[in-house]
């Protein structure tokens, strides 16, 4: 699963990177021939980005390469079940990673569109938020 | 290579409010510029979808704005990343007789022998920047790729060579690669293996002097 090999700091805070809407960066897709796009903002954790991978890569079977284009670089802290306010801040759960609407999460190359697009579809279902299937400039 | 028509609209005003209304009315908000300087325009944006199903850089387009014909080709455009649609366009306005530098998309033909006996094809350049006259411009490159095998790659000096036209891409560049794919059952044992590890790494272990929670 996918986490960060070495951190400065164990705990992050928060943020609120909703604030800006769209994704600038990382939105265009840029390796492959097809990719999936986030239409919500949402903290995708690890997790669920294993769960899209091996979805996709079981429905292409051989044949077809998949991009991972997000990575869960945020800590994601919890404190335990009954425990009283105060004392600190939880513990490390899991990494997630900050999605912004626009975002290309997963692309792929070298498999037809119509197989693209039912991989990706049953990769979206593994994701919290609603996702598009889009081409690269160029590609019908 | 193809010519194309299009209608031009002189826009006189130029903020956010005016494009933003020119969208509403249906049009895509544009520049042109080259050798003669710049000029700002708006063009119908259903003639421009109609005419133009994917917008590529070595289209030729004749742009017919009051009266004047300018021959022009798409330098850059920006779209909507949640929507598609197009919201502005750069027109640049060629000159003849005069070299330019444009990108040209690469095709592909026919399917390589390693994909077929389980590779994977993987196009590393999609497009490649060119040098050549407005008159020259390719509508594509085409590559066969049928003799292919597994672990063979086409570079930019294996590309047909076209007269007229110069490749500005590095000679040894990867154009196209087939690659050797793994199984579904080498995944799922390299996807396990990778779990075990990262069911250990996923919890940061706790520092010895943290308090514990009530």
């Amino acid at each position: 699963m996918l986490s960060p090999k070495r951190m400065k700091y164990r705990k992050r805070q928060r943020g609120s990177f909703w604030k800006s809407k769209q994704a600038t960066r990382g939105n265009t897709v840029s390796f492959g021939d097809y990719g999936l796009i986030a239409m919500e903002p949402k903290w995708i954790t690890n997790r669920q980005i294993e769960a899209a991978r091996i979805a996709m890569t079981r429905h292409i079977k051989r044949g077809g390469k998949v991009w991972i284009r997000i990575f869960p670089d945020v800590p994601y802290t919890k404190k335990p079940a009954e425990t009283r306010m105060g004392k600190g801040k939880g513990n490390p759960e899991y990494w997630v990673a900050a999605v912004k609407p626009g975002t290309v999460m997963f692309e792929m190359a070298g498999v037809s569109a119509e197989l693209a697009n039912e991989a990706m579809q049953l990769a979206s279902s593994k994701l919290p938020i609603k996702t598009k299937f889009v081409s690269r400039r160029g590609v019908e | 290579m193809d010519k194309k028509t299009l209608t031009g609209f002189t826009r006189e005003k130029f903020n956010k409010h005016v494009a933003g209304r020119l969208r509403r009315e249906g049009k895509i908000p544009a520049v042109m510029y080259g050798s003669k300087g710049g000029r700002t325009l708006s063009v119908d944006s259903h003639e421009f979808h109609k005419k133009f199903h994917t917008v590529s850089e070595n289209t030729i387009i004749q742009l017919q704005m009051e009266g004047e014909t300018f021959d022009v080709l798409v330098k850059d455009y920006q779209e909507d990343i949640m929507t598609g649609s197009i919201l502005h366009i750069d027109f640049f306005e060629i000159e003849k007789g005069k070299l330019l530098k444009t990108h040209v998309p690469i095709h592909l033909i026919g399917t390589a022998i390693g994909a077929r006996e389980g590779g994977v094809q993987e196009q590393l350049m999609h497009e490649i920047e060119v040098e050549c006259l407005p008159k020259n411009i390719p509508a594509s490159i085409e590559v066969d790729i049928t003799k292919l095998e597994e672990g063979a790659s086409i570079h930019v000096a294996g590309l047909p060579a076209i007269e007229g036209v110069k490749f500005l891409a590095a000679e040894d560049s990867v154009v196209v690669t087939i690659t050797h794919v793994r199984g579904v059952e080498e995944l799922e044992a390299e996807a396990a293996g990778e779990a075990e590890e990262g069911m250990e790494e996923e919890a940061p272990k706790e520092s010895e002097g943290e308090e514990q929670a009530e």
